[in-house]
């Protein structure tokens, strides 16, 4: 068993075989057949739309004025806002809650395991009610955006949590026992060899969990907060343009997750030292 | 040479005292003694499962025991914290899978111990780095990731990372089991060159030609026991026991 460097075949080729005669034209058969009926579907859904008379331009009008799209930015910016605060507090909270729990010192590993579980379990929107009903009632008051930030980053820092432990936990021990031989302390070891090692495994998941977060943050309603989906639903309201509105919304939020998962991969290129074994 | 390194020269750099281990039922180390005495190097044989990594891992607490003693220069061996931390810096240790730091640069695995251990400049480790790999023979690779060289290429850096840390001695824990064939013999003739230097050396192995050859004293353990020791030629030549004998034909004609 050599070490040297391989190129990890492509997860395609790596669990189905190639496919032969029979099974490519059985593969152009479905191929067709799943396109006429999206198309299909496509044009009963529009021609529904029209007879209820929801393609009428006074639905759609107001998205070619330009206050229209100087509020959803207003609501836009507020999300992103949102989103990054609470990203970057559950990045840090996440991260000491797992070297918390792997520490080794029982009451601390305990504690940190109960915290992570029960923010991992817990429903963001119960912790935005808890926030925003139960806090202030004991004399906290903070601002709309304090009481949907920390709600949505404390729910991401459990699953955060354990996503680092599950890195963690993939870098051989060898890479441990080595760190040891040459004198390095545990702390050292952690923060030189295997925490940077563990995160580049995990970065797929951390992305995946950020686009939670965009998600999470359009329950911003309940506190009243300007995001991006609280906007929407003051245009809706404005306009009487649900279907619009809505459409528009979910395009835009497709777009910002989109946009998170090509950075991620831009940026798993740009630190990506290749680690393969 | 003052009367008190002439001293010190007679504490075996090593000492294991009635050490035993087990893994649930089963007896690892059973009362295992030996001592390695400054600029010897001692070989371990034996069948898989007979123990010998598991004691050579002992010796910087990669393992730990369930009774018994391990001595470093006389000194009881820290059971943990920053005095273990620096009693391993103080031995070298090789490992089979080589164990680089998979997300560093082959100069950076050799200085990251002199400059987060020892404290070192850059400069200062960088350049004792340079002389190590060159002294390997990797000097070229300084600037690539672990995966990018051959398994050959990889053991030797790790000797090199090991070398920079000046160690008073070195455990190497089956050094060529995980290279193909045709890299054993490279990262051999480091290790033979080491033992000239005069390295105190611990090496589990199946390498046997390397053992005749460079060996001060065999030890073979067989069950968690040391069976037989002494000098290669009698070992090789002359096995006292059974079980050495017997061990010694099942290798033979390979």
């Amino acid at each position: 068993m050599s070490a040297r460097t391989q190129t990890a075949p492509s997860v395609r080729t790596a669990l189905y075989e190639a496919p032969g005669p029979r099974t490519r034209r059985r593969i152009a058969i479905g191929t067709a057949v799943s396109a006429v009926l999206l198309a299909l579907l496509v044009a009963l859904v529009v021609r529904q739309f029209y007879v209820t008379g929801q393609l009428a331009p006074r639905y759609w009008s107001f998205l070619l004025e330009w206050p229209t799209w100087r509020f959803l930015l207003q609501g836009f910016v507020g999300t992103v806002e949102v989103a990054l605060t609470a990203g970057a507090i559950a990045l840090v909270l996440g991260l000491a809650l797992m070297l918390g729990r792997t520490s080794g010192i029982a009451p601390l590993s305990a504690a940190c395991r109960v915290v992570t579980d029960f923010f991992r379990g817990v429903p963001s929107l119960l912790l935005i009610y808890f926030f925003f009903l139960v806090v202030p009632q004991y004399g906290i008051q903070m601002p709309a955006f304090w009481m949907l930030t920390l709600p949505v980053a404390l729910a991401a820092s459990g699953v955060l949590a354990e996503v680092f432990r599950a890195g963690v936990n993939a870098v051989p021990k060898g890479q441990v026992e080595a760190a040891y031989s040459i004198g390095l302390s545990r702390w050292k070891t952690m923060g030189l060899i295997v925490l940077p090692q563990a995160i580049r495994y995990v970065i797929p998941s951390l992305i995946a969990q950020l686009v939670v977060v965009v998600k999470d943050t359009t329950v911003a309603y309940v506190v009243s907060y300007p995001d991006l989906m609280q906007n929407a639903r003051v245009l809706i309201t404005n306009y009487d343009a649900l279907l619009s509105m809505y459409l528009v919304v979910a395009v835009i939020y497709v777009l910002i997750n989109f946009a998170i998962n090509k950075a991620s991969v831009y940026v798993a290129h740009r630190t990506g030292v290749k680690i393969i074994r | 040479m003052s009367q008190d390194s002439a001293a010190e020269k007679n504490v075996p750099v090593i000492e294991l005292r009635h050490v035993d281990k087990h893994y649930g039922d089963l007896h690892v180390l059973r009362d295992v003694n030996l001592t390695v005495s400054r600029g010897e190097v001692l070989v371990v044989i034996g069948p898989s499962g007979s123990g010998k990594s598991t004691m050579c891992r002992t010796i910087n607490r990669l393992e730990t025991i369930d009774s018994g003693e391990i001595l470093i220069e006389g000194e009881p061996l820290p059971q943990e914290g920053r005095d273990l931390a620096r009693m391993r810096s103080e031995l070298g240790m090789v490992f089979q899978q080589f164990n680089l730091f998979a997300h560093k640069t082959i100069l950076e695995n050799v200085t990251l111990g002199p400059r987060e251990v020892l404290g070192q400049s850059k400069e200062e480790a960088e350049k004792y780095a340079m002389e190590l790999l060159e002294r390997v023979g990797v000097a070229e690779q300084a600037h690539k990731v672990p995966a990018q060289l051959s398994g050959g290429q990889q053991q030797r850096a790790a000797i090199a990372r090991s070398l920079a840390m000046r160690p008073k001695a070195m455990m190497f824990d089956e050094p060529t089991s995980a290279l193909d064939p045709e890299m054993i013999n490279e990262v051999l003739d480091v290790m033979v060159e080491l033992a000239r230097g005069g390295m105190t050396m611990v090496v589990v192995t199946h390498e046997m030609s390397f053992a005749r050859r460079v060996a001060d004293r065999v030890v073979f353990m067989a069950d968690g026991q040391i069976v037989e020791e002494g000098s290669p030629d009698e070992f090789f030549d002359h096995p006292k026991t059974q079980r050495a004998r017997e061990f010694l034909d099942s290798i033979k004609g390979h």
